[in-house]
């Protein structure tokens, strides 16, 4: 049995009196792909934003690589965050940098390779996402498929050992979902570890490894997509399920 | 005499003085040795405000300005006795009793007399010339006006809180006294009938008819007891053993007639090779001059207030523990406080309070004065421009591991500096304007420039029309060329 490379103990958040995450314990292996998915407001983006500490957890423990990041200090926090890419649902590329600069930025700021290879590097990035032609384009001039693209592509940069990504689709025009659906799950078939938040049920079905269902604060199923889709234990999956499929 | 105490000048006084208390005592305790440390020192640093012929103003000797007339060869006079050499420091007259207080200067020589006010705050020498008033009139109304008693139902005007202003309320009746701060401007006033008579010094008034024919003098007859009349040197309170010296020079002067047989025709030389040429181009070394100082104060403290303006506005943001917490209200404190004081007041603050712990040349202590101010306004900019940037620049920096020192320096000051750009702009054009204020310290910037030409041409308006135009030509350049840049900085 390998070591979980995430796990979550007793994480609970809480924004003044609102209770977003009640009481969750998880993990996750190398290599998994978790899609967590569940209705809107269930707490799904607070959850994946407490594993890189964007959200400061209110009690529990988030162990990464077997630390608790919720004890270390800034610098360490940072060093682990290094390990752990991020995807937003809106993309946010430094609009001030090319294409280029964007994912150059932290691989020279945080860990001073030098331009050379970090040029290198980031051409191979984009080849791998298909917009190399565009390297020297302003994010402003892009679409948002090809603007999530290259979001992927900086988060790559830093050579994660884990991919977190927040409804990475959700902002997209439908005609762009698929271009970046197919890098993620390019991404998994080499054996990526990813925490994906989504709605894109085909994805989940096809990708992941584990559905975590999130509603009310807490992961109400954790199940085999097959499982979780054909066969729902809780009303509030079941409720869910009836719901968005057709 | 000249001028005057302004109320203003006496609170800058009390507020220096109150602030250094210790300091001042010791001063002038130790202050019977002030003979000794001018003579060891080698110079006597004399304080003048440059503006009134014949007694000080600036004059074109081979190519090069410098400041002559009788009060300097007083000076010089003095100065030689004591077997030093005399250097000689422009500043207005406001600032002349507040620099010798706080040393900037050993001695004030620039027509002013003694009067029991003074005579509390600073030491005088004998009086070296005794003169009298004078009414300046048009020519052409010359058979109308006799002396001060011609003007009923007329208008007179004189320095603002000078001795001719108090006298001239005083002494007529049913004449208005118009007061303005500069001979020039009253004289300008009386060529455009604004007023009828200009009330000034005797020398002064013989300067200003001998060069300029539109011109008139009439005795003013005006009852006046000998103090109002005489000029003395000031010294430092307490420098008795340097008073003593000067006194042996003054008492020569008198007894030789110095002032009448040599200084002033003198004098009278320099104002005539002066007023040979009194067109503008005469004068753009002056103007250069000015533009040059416009350009190094604004500069110097654009750059300087920046950086105090990013520092203030992270100190603004800073939240945490309690040192986080007393730097917010300090910044927060420091920011309020200079945007809600005159800007004029922080120059002459650091000038003459700061000058009682180091003593910091004028140009210095104008751009440490407009840099501390800009600082405060840059500082809300900043911090304006630092919240206009998205919270997702931020958690996507952070996520790639970059500290908050990395996230602010590469990718949210950028955005935030780009956002901000045309209120910066702003400020740095505006600072071209405001940089005029450090002209009151002495600092020879567009507008002293432009008062000294004015003085040394008898011409009022085409100084005013000259750097106004070169005022709009920088400021206009400097908007273009920001122009260029946000242009350049536009991906979106």
């Amino acid at each position: 049995m390998t070591k979980p490379i995430i796990e979550v103990k007793n994480l609970a958040k809480h924004f003044g009196d609102n209770q977003v995450l009640k009481d969750i314990t998880e993990q996750v292996n190398p290599g998994q792909v978790i899609v967590v998915i569940g209705p809107s407001g269930g707490g799904k983006s607070t959850f994946l934003r407490c594993l890189n500490l964007l959200e400061h957890p209110s009690s529990g423990e988030v162990d990464f690589a077997g630390e608790d990041l919720t004890t270390l200090d800034d610098k360490r926090v940072n060093e682990l965050r290094e390990q752990m890419g991020m995807v937003f649902q809106g993309f946010n590329l430094f609009p001030n940098m090319t294409v280029l600069e964007n994912i150059k930025l932290a691989p020279m700021k945080v860990k001073h390779v030098d331009d050379a290879t970090a040029t290198k590097q980031a051409h191979e990035l984009l080849k791998q996402v298909n917009l190399d032609d565009h390297a020297d384009a302003f994010p402003t001039s892009l679409s948002g498929g090809q603007a999530q693209r290259v979001a992927i592509a900086r988060a790559l940069a830093m050579d994660p050992k884990v991919m977190l990504f927040d409804e990475p689709t959700s902002a997209l025009d439908p005609e762009m979902v698929g271009e970046v659906l197919n890098v993620m799950q390019e991404l998994a078939k080499q054996g990526m570890t990813m925490v994906v938040v989504t709605h894109e049920m085909g994805f989940a079905k096809s990708v992941a490894d584990r559905v975590w269902f999130m509603a009310d604060g807490y992961i109400q199923e954790n199940n085999t997509p097959d499982e979780f889709f054909s066969n729902p234990q809780t009303d509030r999956a079941k409720d869910f399920l009836s719901k968005i499929l057709m | 005499m000249k001028k005057r105490l302004v109320l203003f000048l006496a609170l800058m006084l009390t507020l220096v003085t109150g602030v250094s208390a210790l300091t001042t005592t010791t001063a002038s305790a130790a202050s019977d040795n002030s003979l000794a440390k001018v003579q060891k020192k080698g110079t006597l640093v004399m304080g003048t405000s440059p503006d009134y012929p014949p007694y000080e103003f600036q004059a074109t000797v081979h190519g090069k300005t410098k400041i002559v007339g009788m009060d300097v060869a007083v000076g010089q006079k003095i100065a030689k006795d004591l077997g030093v050499k005399l250097v000689v420091k422009s500043m207005s007259f406001d600032s002349l009793l507040v620099a010798l207080q706080t040393g900037k200067v050993d001695m004030v020589i620039s027509g002013m007399n003694p009067t029991p006010a003074r005579r509390k705050n600073v030491d005088f020498t004998h009086t070296y010339y005794q003169g009298g008033y004078s009414i300046v009139i048009n020519k052409s109304d010359k058979g109308i006006y006799k002396d001060k008693d011609s003007f009923v139902g007329k208008t007179i005007g004189a320095q603002t809180g000078s001795t001719m202003y108090n006298e001239s309320k005083k002494q007529t009746s049913g004449t208005t006294v118009k007061g303005m701060t500069s001979v020039s401007d009253l004289i300008l006033a009386l060529q455009s009938h604004k007023i009828q008579g200009v009330a000034m010094e005797k020398p002064s008034a013989q300067a200003y008819v001998a060069n300029n024919k539109e011109l008139a003098a009439i005795p003013s007859h005006f009852d006046l007891s000998a103090s109002d009349t005489s000029a003395s040197a000031a010294f430092a309170k307490g420098s008795t053993s340097l008073v003593k010296a000067a006194n042996k020079s003054v008492d020569q002067i008198k007894k030789q007639d110095l002032v009448n047989k040599d200084y002033l025709p003198a004098a009278g030389k320099y104002l005539k090779t002066n007023t040979v040429n009194t067109s503008m181009l005469h004068y753009w070394k002056a103007f250069l001059t000015g533009v040059e100082y416009t350009l190094i104060i604004t500069v110097c403290s654009v750059f300087f207030g920046f950086i105090l303006g990013v520092l203030l506005s992270l100190a603004r943001m800073a939240r945490g523990g309690v040192f986080k917490t007393a730097l917010r209200w300090l910044a927060t404190a420091y920011v309020e406080f200079i945007r809600g004081t005159p800007m004029m007041v922080q120059v002459m603050f650091v000038y003459f309070g700061l000058g009682l712990i180091v003593n910091l040349p004028a140009l210095t202590s104008g751009i440490i004065a407009i840099s501390l101010n800009s600082g405060a306004y840059i500082a809300e900019y900043i911090r304006g421009g630092i919240n206009s940037v998205d919270d997702g620049q931020t958690e996507a920096a952070r996520s790639l591991g970059m500290s908050s020192g990395a996230t602010m320096r590469y990718v949210v000051l950028p955005q935030a500096l780009k956002n901000i750009w045309p209120s910066l702009g702003n400020e740095f054009i505006t600072l071209i304007k405001d940089s005029s204020i450090v002209s009151i310290i002495g600092v020879s910037e567009l507008i002293f420039q432009s008062n000294i030409v004015r003085s040394d041409t008898y011409r009022g308006v085409a100084p005013i029309a000259v750097i106004m135009v070169i005022y709009f030509v920088l400021t206009f350049t400097a908007s273009r060329l920001l122009n260029y840049f946000e242009r350049r900085m536009q991906h979106d």
